[in-house]
């Protein structure tokens, strides 16, 4: 529980002050530099002047040379001493009396003015350390009289003190501090604080003067340490507030100082030790007839009644790392940081962050994970030095070394773990989540590949899900190192991920290909096939893609067809050429239907090769599926794909597609297309008609044929399939009748495409109106539309001319002036002759003005399409 | 950069005031560690940084015990808020607030804020037996059950005096109804001067706590938290209003409130 924060050395010893005199006690002491003065219970002031010394080992020692000792002449002890060094003046308190001696000869020094400098009936003073004067020769000094209720302010010069203010108290004072204008003051029955100059007071809080000695001590700028009843360590600033909590001491305190972050006590046996930081217990060490304890120049010191000692603060850093070898980690963390403000910032912060990742180590070791990770974040931890007590993460090639002196005590995790292989795996899950955290921030910078490498590893390693994300997205992770562990734990998958990363396509994409093979096994993903093709649909490495589609197309050939038309469309990078492709797939002939399709359907690429050379595959297909007549479904759906081919398509090569069809005497419906195609209309009709007498097809022809036609086509064709059916067909036969109905159904569904007068005059005499009453509904319907068409138009055609002429006669009534100095209203040009156009209204414009104007005129435009109707 | 919390002056101060025995810093323990543990009589107080949203607050606990008493104006002086903590089950702790107590804070803040807390709720109060807390285990609940058994200071109370205490989770007697901390609310806005309509309502500032189960602490010390940060905000306003440059920031104008606190 305890801590070794100072070190007692003896700096003078008992024969050298006093020999074997026993009556002889040290009452004061006071340090000064190398300048060491020492009051005794005789009246004898010694100087000594002391030397540190430093063994080899590193041992701190004292060595004493005594100069001079000095006889006051009073017979009473010394009470107190105090150096003014600035003055080289000692302040003196014997028998009451307080007066100057030379530092060097430990002479009285005479007054300025004559006489002894003198202050008589005095019972404490104080020496103000932070003086509100800023005057460097004189010191001040607070005085306590034993009279008076009083407390006196001097300020001591060389050779004479002088007087300043004079402050009443409430009751008799005890002790006195000095910070500032505060007086910190120890009453009979309380502590006060007293500001001098504004003689403001603040209770501070009761104690009793006759159980024990009051202590006010000032400990830094503006704050006192008190002792309360109870036996506490009070801190009180000079607003009367205490900003630390109290420190618990015996009841017998006699003095105390501060030398922080620790508050040092000396009672009748012992000298306690408490951090401020926390208010613990730190150390304790046994002291007999303890006598004096004051804090000079960043060491305390003591005196016991025969000899004076130091008390030697241990650095810092070896208080803390004793605290972190026993594992106090928050207590070391507690102290470093409370030492923050004595040390250079940066310093500080290489100690700190080194104690941080020690902690970090210790929690770490104690599975405290949480804690470890924070300690390490903070502490700025180089990551590899924690990899590196896994054993075989760091990659080979790593150049890392760990820190020295090391940070912990472990050789490697199995010694941390002491063959607990559920702390290993613990300690594994942790680096995982830990690395995982750190991997993107500043923390892996210049050991990216060590991390990422040492991540790969344990993610292989746990079976982990991560390991693809890492590998899909941008790592360090080494190949080389790599390797071999993926390859252990069969993370084929991954490595080929990871020579795809590297740039090492072909290696990745044979591994893949031997996982689907069979090969190798790893069922990292069921549908690593697909995975393959559409790597190779996404790579823009052709020569990879020639050489691995071949083996994905012969895998799955539909599927396999998705390199070539699912690949990305790049702009500015280089299209693969559709003919090379075509090529290419010259043996898969399923694939290239395929990509033809693609390419025709999907795309729409007008291209007459590719049209056709889709058209004559579809052909096949139709042809070899005759041949083998087996499923009619497949049959049906294939001839409806040629025949949708060969009905949208206006890019193939029709004759040659013909040619084709030679001999195959089923595709009549086919070769109907086709001869429509050519604008052989008559030709197709014959076959539709007459060798399919397919008579709704004959129809759907005609439209097909005739759509997007101006109607006049539209009117042929149909008279043309009306003629096939009435002219065409072969007397006698029962197949006349057929081809009349038919001639009738066309007639009543599309009367309006017909001219019905030349229908009226083919038609045989001898069928009933009855028959063609639709037909005739219609066309008389038609007729009579586009005669009250005409009429309305004819009638709007006057009413203009009515209004010209209105407006011509209007015109004629007023003269129309025309000069050279007019200018035309529609070219501002002026008239250089006297034959103008006269507008609506009397505006006159050139005559080549006026008929440009009518040219441009778009209503004038329809007024001339419209008349062409009537 | 390592974030190392630098001494600096808390903006606030909050202190725990009440008898021995009451629960103050098992409150305190209660809050900031979320754990009820054994703890000690406190020797002279001990005090905790909060951190509340950007302020500082610092809580002092002290000592309730007799001998310490003489700190407790030093701990309240400029305190923002004070909490004057009793025990339910224990008449005198109420009594011994308005006897000893109370005269402490005279050194508080002018605007301070008072809240009354009876502690222990979880021996008389059924719904504060409830834990509020999942981490307070069953074995802990039991030791201090013990633990609590530490002799009932019988005193001249006014009420009748507590059936004897019961042992195995039945409940105890309270001896201090909320009413009469009300009751007390009132009387200390009395002695403060204030101004009953003025203050924070009596039903706002008094709480019934326990610091074993948990219940109504987080609300307890939230609550002043909220309700001190305007002073806070008054006080930072204050400041930067004075023409006073502060070369250090962590010793904000202390000279200048030392002299005009004791005028």
């Amino acid at each position: 529980m305890s801590v070794k924060a100072f070190e007692l050395v003896p700096a003078v010893e008992r024969d050298l002050l006093m020999g074997d005199k026993a009556r002889i006690n040290i009452e004061c002491i006071e340090c000064c530099g190398r300048h060491l003065y020492v009051g005794t219970n005789d009246c004898f002031i010694h100087h000594f002047l002391l030397d540190e010394v430093t063994s080899s080992k590193g041992r701190l020692s004292y060595s004493a040379q005594k100069l001079l000792h000095k006889y006051l002449g009073l017979k009473k002890p010394v009470a107190e001493l105090r150096a003014a060094s600035a003055l080289e003046r000692l302040i003196v308190l014997c028998d009451g009396i307080v007066f100057l001696v030379d530092m060097v000869t430990l002479e009285s020094v005479p007054s300025a003015a004559g006489g002894g400098v003198k202050i008589r009936g005095v019972t404490a003073f104080c020496i103000n350390e932070n003086p509100v004067n800023g005057d460097p020769f004189c010191v001040e000094m607070g005085v306590l009289s034993s009279k008076r209720r009083t407390v006196q302010i001097y300020m001591v010069y060389e050779d004479r003190v002088q007087l300043v203010k004079e402050v009443n108290t409430p009751e008799q004072p005890v002790a006195v501090s000095i910070d500032g204008y505060f007086l910190c003051l120890a009453l009979t029955t309380q502590y006060m604080i007293l500001n001098y100059n504004t003689g403001a007071s603040q209770d501070l809080f009761p104690y009793n003067s006759e159980e024990r000695t009051p202590i006010v001590k000032r400990i830094s700028r503006e704050e006192f340490l008190l002792a309360a009843p109870g036996g506490l360590g009070m801190f009180a600033n000079a607003e009367g507030a205490s900003q630390r909590a109290p420190v618990n001491w015996s009841e017998s305190v006699m003095a105390a100082a501060v030398c922080f972050p620790y508050v040092v006590a000396l009672d009748e046996n012992f000298i306690t030790i408490h951090s401020m930081l926390d208010q613990q217990l730190k150390q304790t060490l046994s002291f007999r007839d303890g006598q004096v304890l004051q804090d000079v120049e960043g060491k305390v010191m003591l005196a016991s009644t025969k000899a004076v000692y130091v008390l030697v603060p241990l650095p810092l850093e070896r208080q803390i790392q004793d605290l972190l070898a026993s594992h106090r980690v928050e207590e070391a963390l507690v102290l470093t940081e409370g030492a923050q403000r004595n040390i250079p910032k940066d310093k500080f912060q290489i100690l700190h962050r080194r104690i941080l990742q020690q902690a970090g180590f210790i929690k770490f070791g104690q599975l405290q994970f949480l804690e470890a990770k924070e300690h390490f974040r903070k502490g700025q931890l180089d990551v590899r030095e924690l990899i590196s007590l896994y054993p075989l993460l760091l990659p080979a090639s790593s150049s890392f070394m760990r820190c020295h002196p090391p940070l912990h005590e472990f050789a490697d995790l199995n010694h941390l773990a002491q063959g607990d292989q559920g702390k290993v795996l613990r300690c594994k899950n942790f680096l995982i989540s830990y690395l995982g955290e750190v991997r993107s921030t500043d923390l892996v910078n210049g050991c990216r590949d060590d991390v990422d490498t040492a991540l790969l590893k344990l993610y292989a390693e746990q079976d982990h899900d991560s390991l693809l994300d890492l590998l899909a997205s941008d790592n360090s992770c080494l190949l080389t190192d790599s390797i071999p562990w993926l390859e252990k734990y069969h993370k084929y998958f991954a490595l080929g991920l990871l020579y795809h990363f590297n740039g090492q396509d072909a290696a990745a994409l044979q591994l893949w290909i031997r996982i689907v093979d069979g090969e190798l096994r790893d069922s990292t993903r069921s549908d690593l096939y697909e995975y393959i093709v559409d790597f190779l649909c996404c790579s823009s490495n052709m020569e990879i893609v020639w050489k691995y589609a071949d083996w994905a197309l012969r895998k799955d050939p539909t599927k396999g067809v998705h390199i070539f038309t699912k690949r990305p469309v790049c702009k500015g990078g280089s299209e693969v050429n559709p003919d090379e492709v075509i090529a290419y797939l010259g043996k898969h002939s399923q694939a290239l239907l395929l990509y033809l399709e693609h390419l025709v359907l999907e795309r729409k690429i007008q291209k007459e090769k590719f049209h056709t050379h889709l058209a004559v595959l579809y052909l096949e297909r139709v042809v070899s599926l005759l041949k083998t007549p087996k499923d009619e479904d497949q049959l049906t759906k294939a001839r409806e794909k040629l025949q949708a081919m060969l009905r949208e398509s206006h890019l193939y090569r029709v004759q040659f597609v013909l040619g084709k069809m030679e001999g195959c005497e089923e595709l009549l419906l086919e070769r109907a297309t086709l001869h429509g195609k050519l604008e052989e209309h008559d030709k197709a009709l014959h076959i539709l008609v007459h060798k399919l007498r397919d008579f709704p097809s004959a129809e759907a022809f005609v439209v097909w044929a005739s759509s997007d036609r101006d109607p006049l086509y539209r009117q042929r064709l149909f008279h043309l399939l009306l003629g096939v059916y009435l002219h065409d067909a072969p007397s006698g036969c029962g197949g006349s009748s057929e081809m009349e109905m038919a001639a009738v159904d066309l007639l009543n569904r599309h009367g309006e495409v017909f001219d019905a007068v030349r229908v009226l005059r083919m038609l045989p005499e001898n069928w009933s109106l009855q028959l063609l009453r639709p037909f005739l509904n219609r066309a008389v319907r038609a007729s009579m539309h586009a005669s009250r068409t005409s009429q309305i138009a004819l009638g709007l055609a006057r009413s203009e001319n009515v209004q010209l002429l209105h407006d011509r006669l209007k015109e004629r009534r007023k003269p129309i002036f025309v000069s050279e100095k007019k200018g035309c209203h529609l070219c501002h040009n002026t008239f250089s002759e006297p034959s103008v156009v006269c507008l609506p209204g009397g505006v006159p414009v050139h005559v080549h003005c006026a008929a440009q104007r009518v040219r441009d005129s778009p209503t004038k435009r329809q007024l001339t399409n419209s008349s062409n109707h009537t | 950069m390592p974030d190392v919390p630098k001494m600096k002056k808390p903006d606030a101060k909050l202190v725990l005031l009440g008898d021995m025995n009451v629960g103050k810093t098992s409150l305190l323990h209660r809050y900031m560690e979320r754990k009820f543990k054994d703890t000690i009589s406190t020797v002279g107080g001990a005090f905790f940084l909060k951190q509340w949203g950007p302020h500082n607050i610092s809580i002092w606990d002290t000592a309730g015990r007799e001998q310490f008493h003489g700190l407790g104006s030093m701990y309240c002086r400029g305190a923002a808020a004070v909490i004057l903590t009793y025990d339910v089950t224990n008449w005198q702790s109420l009594a011994e607030l308005e006897e000893r107590f109370l005269s402490l804070t005279d050194t508080a803040n002018h605007d301070c804020i008072y809240a009354l807390v009876g502690n222990k709720a979880d021996l008389t109060d059924p719904k504060a037996h409830l834990c509020q807390d999942s981490d307070v285990l069953s074995e802990d609940r039991t030791d201090c059950e013990e633990a609590r058994t530490e002799p009932q200071v019988l005193s001249a109370c006014p009420t009748p005096p507590a059936s004897p205490a019961s042992l195995s989770g039945m409940l105890l007697h309270k001896q201090v109804a909320r009413e009469d901390a009300v009751a007390l609310y009132g009387r200390i806005l009395r002695y403060k001067g204030l101004d009953e309509k003025g203050s924070l309502p009596a039903d706002r500032m008094c709480f019934e706590t326990s610091a074993k189960t948990g219940y109504n602490v987080d609300a307890l010390f939230e609550t002043l938290f909220d309700l001190v940060l305007p002073s806070i905000l008054r006080k930072r306003h204050e400041n930067q209003a004075s023409p006073t440059v502060d070369l250090e920031d962590c010793r904000e104008a202390s000279g200048k409130r030392g002299k005009s606190s004791c005028c």
